[in-house]
């Protein structure tokens, strides 16, 4: 095995090899049904109970072990993964799917899903992307000051706001007030950073 | 606010020593300046003291009557000069009343609009600061190109001793184009409803 992969500058390890193999055990409609698990767990990385239900009832149904099972989907979802990151082509993720031993039919049936997936799949690795405090909600009331303890009638207007920023352990909620002129530049800015951020994407 | 007795107008006789009227305008100032804290400071009290070369003690007690008059004009809503009048109890030094309702009714405007921007509120918003990024590579895509924006909030706490100034808070907040479309949403809708509320007056 003295081949090149796109997917990894070095050799994977030969349990990898095994793995892989080891799928060309499966008919067609199992191995479609454990492909479209894989790509469904690719767009949605972060439901991994989802992914390891689907794999017990995958097991359960088509009576192979439950742990030998989520070994070789562990390889499986190893080279999708890099390839979103490579940003490799079908082809390629093909070439090294039959390079890891797969049989060439099962092999273009991954890469062909994968290309139908492709957008999605990179959208998610997108979203994936490390964010340092994100802002995860708001919330916001405005009123009118009536009175107060100095002025027997006011009448300024204010808006509170409410983020809900999350900051890797915890979710922060933060509360500010604003009067209207501050509100207005505010609203400002934020439209001319929408307006920036817009003309770079 | 205390019910001005008759006898508490008399500390305001001590400005008919005044030498002229920008003692009693700085009075008066001195007066609104130091509303907010338990006592005058002593330098303000000398200073007043000196000025009118009555003691200290009644300096001091000239300037918490004034501080309270000013409140008190302030509070029930006073415009200009004559609606000062009625703070004054009727057998008031006549040219001192006409003098002093002058002052405070030029400053009325002002003193009110401080009022306004000190009133109770929540952490209050002081200044923002955003810029926008592109990221280029992440751990989960080797080639990217996506814009995102960086928001700084500078937030005034409330105070938590009467002698400090109050603390900064600063939160950043990463934001990505949807979080800010979703943003500006809401903030578009705050103000929709300013303005239907403006068109209704």
């Amino acid at each position: 095995m003295a081949s090149t992969f796109h997917f990894s500058t070095e050799t994977p390890p030969d349990s990898m090899f095994s793995d892989i193999q080891s799928l060309n055990k499966f008919n067609e409609e199992q191995f479609s049904k454990l492909v479209a698990v894989v790509i469904s767990f690719l767009l949605e990385p972060n439901k991994s109970s989802k992914l390891l239900g689907q794999l017990d009832e995958f097991a359960d149904e088509q009576g192979v072990s439950g742990p030998a099972l989520r070994n070789v989907v562990k390889s499986l979802l190893a080279v999708p993964y890099s390839a979103v990151r490579k940003n490799l082509s079908p082809s390629d993720l093909k070439e090294d799917f039959v390079n890891l031993g797969l049989s060439e039919e099962k092999a273009g049936y991954v890469s062909n899903e994968w290309k139908c997936n492709l957008v999605g799949l990179s959208r998610s690795a997108v979203g994936q992307t490390l964010t340092v405090n994100q802002l995860v909600d708001m919330e916001w009331k405005f009123g009118v000051t009536a009175a107060s303890s100095e002025l027997q009638q006011v009448g300024s207007t204010f808006i509170q706001m409410k983020l809900v920023v999350n900051k890797g352990n915890k979710t922060e909620n933060v509360y500010m007030e604003l009067s209207v002129p501050e509100f207005y530049s505010f609203l400002h800015e934020m439209e001319k950073a929408k307006a920036s951020l817009e003309y770079f994407s | 606010m205390a019910v001005h007795q008759d006898t508490e107008f008399q500390h305001l006789n001590f400005l008919l020593k005044a030498s002229g009227k920008d003692v009693v305008q700085h009075a008066c100032e001195h007066a609104f300046l130091y509303h907010n804290v338990l006592s005058f400071p002593i330098e303000v009290i000398g200073k007043t003291a000196d000025g009118l070369g009555i003691n200290v003690r009644d300096a001091e007690k000239l300037l918490e009557t004034l501080r309270k008059v000013i409140k008190h004009a302030l509070y029930i809503g006073c415009t200009d000069a004559t609606s000062v009048h009625a703070v004054f109890p009727a057998g008031f030094h006549k040219n001192l009343k006409e003098l002093l309702s002058r002052i405070i009714g030029d400053k009325l405007d002002k003193w009110r609009q401080v009022a306004i921007e000190n009133k109770v509120s929540q952490p209050k918003l002081v200044d923002f600061d955003w810029r926008v990024d592109i990221k280029t590579s992440s751990d989960t895509l080797a080639r990217m190109s996506v814009p995102t924006c960086i928001l700084q909030l500078q937030i005034e706490e409330t105070a938590s001793r009467s002698h400090l100034m109050p603390g900064m808070s600063t939160l950043n907040v990463e934001l990505s184009k949807e979080k800010l479309d979703t943003m500006l949403d809401g903030l578009g809708k705050i103000r929709d409803q300013l303005n239907s509320v403006a068109a209704r007056k």
